[in-house]
């Protein structure tokens, strides 16, 4: 975790017009912002474009920014949680129309939907051997409401405690851990059904 | 959820306090309370078992790599520069660099109507070298220093300004040769137009009479021996078989 502190100095140097400062910043938190963008829209194209969007309105508005009403990190992590809400709401129709055949994967081998459903013709070896673990837990956290998923991505993949988490999702910290159990819980229970269906 | 109670805990309760259960902040009486009404909640237990199973899951992912242009992106997007030099987008190879330059031309290039044309000017050129008596291998063996191809450019113009001399003797002896000829035979009178007209205008399909245009009397040929009687035994001028 980078120091209050020096982000200060980093955000004034680059309200002063500082490139080096601005590039720094960037330098410090891409890869974070990347990552959240990356698991709740589950595509790595659309976390690019939306890591992208994410700064350019930073760099907007960060004369916005109040380093006395709370830490760097949580302003741009709200930040980015709006932002992927907006791209949920307007991407909603796009994936209530998804074709079977369409793969929810970037890569272009992986399986589509409609491979997805269990066949019980193939050997269930063979499948097991398809799946690889990591995939298969990142496609399962697709499925979980955007309030519990963005719970689970906050607490478990980015390591915030429940304070800030309840600070960036402007709900309660009680109702961020219900939410946290109830993410978990379904996630395990996705993917049980996964691989009682492979197995 | 239920509300009965077991072992002094509520469902509720134990809800509340699952997290900290599982980041391990319980502790004292508290956590002997929880791990109780596990063991013999019918609903509890199972709840735990996979809320601690998701996060175990939620732990596997490991931090994925962003893209390695995402940061010079931001920077052109947001302040219009690359970079200021202390990040930079990795340079691409010099392979990859001549390849990119190259792209566009060769796109043109592998079109089936350029490649067809291409085709066809290497198999027109090869053919018209085979045909010259070049050989490729000949062409390795070339001396191409300038000193080299100045001496063969002079010496290739001696042998064709040789060969025009000595064609163009050989004509003026051959002409010689046939002024020779001419003054010495006698003159041939010249072949009669109406004649000659009559015989191209044969379109009956018949046979030409052979025997006739080759060996016939004519008027005006002399006669050197006769038999008793009218008709001559031979003549003195034969004209040559005209086809």
């Amino acid at each position: 975790m980078v120091d209050a502190q020096v982000v200060a100095v980093l955000v004034r140097r680059c309200l002063a017009g500082d490139a080096v400062a601005w590039e720094d910043i960037v330098q410090l938190y891409h890869r974070r912002i990347y990552n959240i963008c990356y698991r709740f829209a589950g595509s790595a194209d659309d976390a690019q474009d939306l890591t992208q969007e994410v700064f350019i309105r930073m760099y907007r508005t960060l004369a916005s920014y109040e380093a006395d009403r709370g830490a760097f990190m949580t302003w741009v992590t709200t930040m980015t949680r709006n932002l992927l809400v907006d791209h949920f709401r307007k991407s909603k129709h796009d994936r209530m129309t998804d074709s079977l055949d369409t793969p929810i994967s970037e890569h272009e081998d992986a399986m589509p939907l409609g491979e997805q459903i269990p066949d019980k013709g193939l050997p269930p070896d063979a499948r097991v051997q398809t799946l690889e673990t990591k995939d298969v837990v990142h496609r399962s956290l697709q499925k979980l409401s955007p309030e519990l998923r963005e719970a689970v991505i906050l607490r478990d993949l980015q390591d915030m405690d429940y304070k800030e988490i309840a600070a960036v999702l402007k709900v309660p910290e009680g109702t961020v851990k219900s939410r946290i159990n109830r993410g978990r819980a379904e996630l395990a229970r996705l993917l049980q059904r996964t691989y009682k269906q492979v197995m | 959820m239920t509300g009965e109670s077991n072992n002094g805990m509520q469902c509720a309760e134990f809800d509340a306090l699952l997290v900290d259960a599982l980041d391990e902040n319980l502790s004292g009486e508290k956590l002997q309370s929880f791990r109780a009404h596990a063991r013999v909640c019918a609903n509890c237990g199972p709840l735990f078992a996979e809320v601690e199973g998701g996060r175990r899951w939620m732990k596997s992912l490991a931090q994925v790599e962003a893209p390695v242009n995402l940061v010079h992106n931001i920077l052109v997007a947001t302040t219009g520069q690359e970079s200021t030099g202390r990040t930079r987008v990795p340079a691409s190879s010099f392979k990859d660099a001549v390849l990119g330059w190259l792209r566009p031309a060769f796109g043109i290039v592998r079109q089936p109507r350029f490649a067809m044309s291409f085709g066809m000017a290497f198999f027109s050129l090869s053919m018209t070298l085979s045909i010259a008596g070049v050989k490729l291998s000949d062409l390795r063996h070339v001396d191409l220093r300038p000193n080299a191809i100045r001496r063969e450019y002079f010496e290739t113009q001696g042998r064709v300004v040789k060969y025009y001399e000595n064609i163009r003797f050989v004509y003026e002896i051959e002409s010689r040769v046939r002024d020779l000829k001419r003054a010495t035979t006698p003159a041939q009178p010249a072949p009669e137009p109406n004649k000659e007209r009559k015989n191209h205008d044969n379109t009956s399909g018949q046979p030409e009479p052979r025997q006739q245009r080759n060996y016939s009397q004519w008027e005006n040929q002399p006669v050197l021996a006769a038999l008793p009687g009218d008709s001559p035994v031979a003549m003195g001028t034969t004209y040559r078989r005209i086809v």
